[in-house]
């Protein structure tokens, strides 16, 4: 081979090495200015919906059958690390969004960000309110803007195996002291009570929730970020503590090695939410029977603090075609009793809408947790979540933040209370880049 | 052609030599301009396809590293949104996020140990295939081959099961044996992606090396072995000289495709704390762009990313570019 022959090589090669430009440069604006239009009566349209929740096939097909002119297709997303919403601000951003998208409350801001959702209050969004619990119809309710239907919030319990705290002897615990000492006794059998996930900042920060935080509040047009706050340090110290003494584990949650671990008992509790029933049943089916669910331990015994994690909203996208038939449906899907029912049986969450259901339709796995009228505890938590906590943009990317430091203190032995410094800092710069103003919380 | 011509000179008279002279000029500028039309026809779909997929992605991604969004309206929500020019700054960001820099080294660290393992290891394997006599040579080529048509993420998520504690056979025959096997710590995981990378690739480099192994003339190894040379000797001073362009142009590659790790930690990354959002460059560009939702910085990541991936492989092929001359 001749040295020229060589360097065209390289040229090729070094074109390669730029394909990474490629990928993130790809996709245009694509603002190509088109109005919504409005469906002629009787006109048949369809609308496209991304969503990941287990089981929303079902009802979709019930609105299919049920409205001929309108016809819904779901698209599943992936909801590994967030990746479905990586998707959808690449899909905003190349102007080819769906017309309707599942979407957590604490990434709404996020989307309006970069304006990828539709002010849904000129279409008559309002009217709906009353059919949802107030607190959760307010997460999507900037200013006079409505910009999500609420569908299911995730209060939080604790899960556990009844059958081995009782072989152990281990009481539940009612406060997070107890929790200690529980994680001591399960640790003194060869088990781990349950696993710290440091890349799990869905769950961080239900915690920073129940404790009392307040990350993201507005003052003016300026977000106020107070990540760094009392509560939240209670918060990462305890976890810790817990940590650093070896009565956890650190492996993510919610992947093969942790089922793994809940189907062997190595893991026998699980600070988790409302939904998580459906997790355990489906990937723990051997321990049927031997599951309970209990209140989330508390700061002080006696006192009712609880938090959400996770919950979800059915949002229209800007670009939708039809958004008045898209706004239709979001309502239809979380407020139709029959929709509501079969929303369950796929193991959403709790409703966000007030009527169409019993607590006793949520116990759907009644015989996998022996028995018990589990979803009471989450409706009585659900009952006493502090409602002012309030999201902020870029969430998605504080979550990241916290995963990183957490990862590096876990690695390198730096306190969990210089992560909240470290993310609180980046945080308020993440937001300074997006163009916003923003102060840091005293 | 003009070689024939030359070989058969005549007598001309000055008249016809003026002829002569003038008519194949014309002639010869004439197919030229066909020549070169017939040229422009064949290579006008390459330089079209190479500016539309090549250059003007490039270019748009250079022009957006330089613009950054600026938004105005309440708390920044649903108002409007410009891109300001914004000079190097997005740079100057990438270049002070320590994350960023990190993940350099470490793909950096990577490369040094995987590279040349590999292709150590495909050049034993191309020299031994091409030594042997047997029957399955093909079948063994082919063997070592099938990893590379298994695509990077499956791959990633075969081996993902056999590092996984609780999961992995692996883990749990060494914990039987009282050895404490992670294959998913801080420590190990670099080394964990490079096993699968090595597995991907070692037969494709392979079969590279073993086609410039073909294309030397059968007539030197004759020559060697009547000189007396052993298996060991032909393959330590002709056969490794040989294929000296192929494997200047695996490592060429395989520093790019270093520089370009994503799929292999992506696909990880759920399953081990130990990799963060910014293990490789790659990776931390695309959770700049799709995470941060930041375009802007995410192109100058990609644009120093291609810039040292340019540098270094320039740089390798200069220096042994310049071992090649010293020894001619």
């Amino acid at each position: 081979m001749t040295s020229n022959a060589m360097h065209r090589r390289t040229v090729l090669g070094g074109a390669a090495a730029l394909a990474a430009g490629f990928t993130l440069a790809g996709c245009g604006d694509g603002d190509d200015g088109q109005a919504p239009e409005e469906r002629k009566k009787g006109q048949k349209i369809s609308l496209t919906f991304w969503s990941w929740v287990p089981g929303i096939d079902k009802p979709v097909d019930l609105w299919n059958r049920t409205h001929p002119d309108v016809q819904v297709k779901v698209e599943k997303v992936s909801a590994v690390n967030g990746q479905q919403y990586a998707k959808m601000h690449a899909a905003i951003k190349a102007g080819n969004p769906p017309d309707l998208g599942q979407i957590e409350f604490p990434v709404v801001p996020s989307f309006l960000l970069d304006n990828g959702l539709l002010d849904l209050a000129p279409l008559g969004a309002g009217r709906h309110k009353g059919k949802f619990s107030g607190w959760q119809w307010q997460q999507s309710v900037f200013g006079k803007s409505v910009y999500a239907i609420p569908q299911a919030s995730g209060p939080m319990g604790l899960f556990l195996r009844q059958d081995l705290f009782d072989k152990w002897d281990v009481p539940v615990p009612r406060t997070w002291d107890e929790y200690e000492t529980a994680a001591e006794a399960v640790r003194k059998k060869g088990a781990w009570i349950e696993t710290f996930a440091p890349t799990n900042g869905n769950r961080f920060s239900g915690l920073a929730w129940q404790a009392g935080a307040k990350w993201y509040a507005t003052h003016g047009d300026t977000w106020i970020v107070h990540l760094d706050d009392e509560p939240t340090r209670r918060v990462a110290d305890y976890w810790e503590s817990l940590v650093r003494r070896k009565l956890v584990k650190t492996i993510p949650d919610r992947q093969n090695a942790w089922y793994k671990d809940l189907q062997t008992g190595a893991i026998p509790a699980w600070v988790g939410a409302s939904w998580g029933d459906a997790l355990l049943v489906g990937n723990a089916p051997g321990t049927k029977g031997k599951w309970r669910a209990a209140p989330l331990p508390q700061w002080k015994a006696g006192e009712q603090a609880f938090a959400n994690w996770g919950g979800s909203t059915t949002a229209v996208f800007a670009k939708a075609r039809y958004p008045k038939d898209a706004l239709d449906f979001a309502v239809w899907l979380n407020t139709d009793p029959e929709s509501i029912a079969l929303l369950i049986d796929g193991g959403y969450g709790f409703p966000s809408a007030k009527k169409g259901y019993t607590t006793t339709d949520l116990d759907v796995d009644k015989d996998f947790f022996g028995g018990q009228a589990y979803s009471k505890i989450f409706a009585d938590a659900g009952a006493h979540v502090d409602t002012s906590w309030r999201w902020g943009p870029g969430v998605d990317t504080l979550y990241q933040r916290l995963g990183d430091a957490f990862t590096d203190a876990l690695a390198d032995g730096s306190s969990f209370r210089s992560v909240l410094t470290k993310v609180q800092g980046q945080t308020l710069a993440d937001l300074k880049g997006k163009g916003l103003k923003v102060e840091s919380g005293g | 052609m003009s070689r024939d011509t030359l070989s058969r000179p005549e007598p001309v008279t000055p008249r016809r030599a003026r002829r002569e002279t003038r008519g194949p000029r014309r002639r010869a500028s004439r197919t030229g301009a066909r020549n070169a039309r017939a040229a422009a026809a064949f290579v006008l779909p390459f330089f079209a396809l190479f500016a539309l997929c090549f250059l003007a992605p490039i270019g748009y991604a250079l022009h957006q590293s330089l613009f950054t969004t600026e938004r105005t309206g309440p708390l920044g929500l649903g108002g409007q949104e410009r891109e300001v020019f914004a000079g190097l700054a997005n740079y100057a960001q990438a270049l002070s996020d320590d994350r960023f820099l990190t993940g350099f080294g470490r793909v950096l660290a990577f490369g040094a140990v995987q590279i040349p393992l590999m292709i150590v290891l495909a050049t034993a394997l191309a020299l031994l295939l091409e030594s042997a006599s047997a029957r399955a040579v093909p079948f063994f080529r082919s063997a070592f081959f099938l990893p590379y048509g298994v695509p990077g993420v499956i791959a990633s998520i075969l081996w993902g099961f056999l590092y996984v504690p609780g999961i992995s056979p692996l883990v749990k025959i060494a914990g039987s044996v009282g050895w404490d096997l992670d294959f998913l710590s801080r420590g190990t995981v670099l080394w964990s992606l490079a096993n699968i990378v090595t597995w991907q690739f070692t037969g494709y480099n392979m079969l590279v090396l073993i086609a410039q192994l073909k294309a030397v003339p059968g007539e030197l190894y004759e020559a060697a072995r009547i000189d007396g040379a052993n298996a060991w000797q032909v393959a330590r001073h002709l056969k490794i000289p040989l294929i000296r362009p192929a494997l200047v142009l695996t490592g060429v590659f395989s520093i790019i495709g270093t520089l370009q790790l994503f799929a292999e930690p992506m696909v990880l990354r759920p399953l081990a704390s130990s990799i963060d959002s910014g293990f490789t460059p790659n990776l931390h560009a695309y959770s700049e762009a799709f995470v941060g939702n930041n375009p802007h910085a995410a192109a100058a990541e990609a644009v120093l990313l291609a810039l040292v991936a340019c540098v270094l492989s320039f740089g390798f092929l200069r220096l042994v570019g310049g071992r090649t001359k010293e020894r001619g």
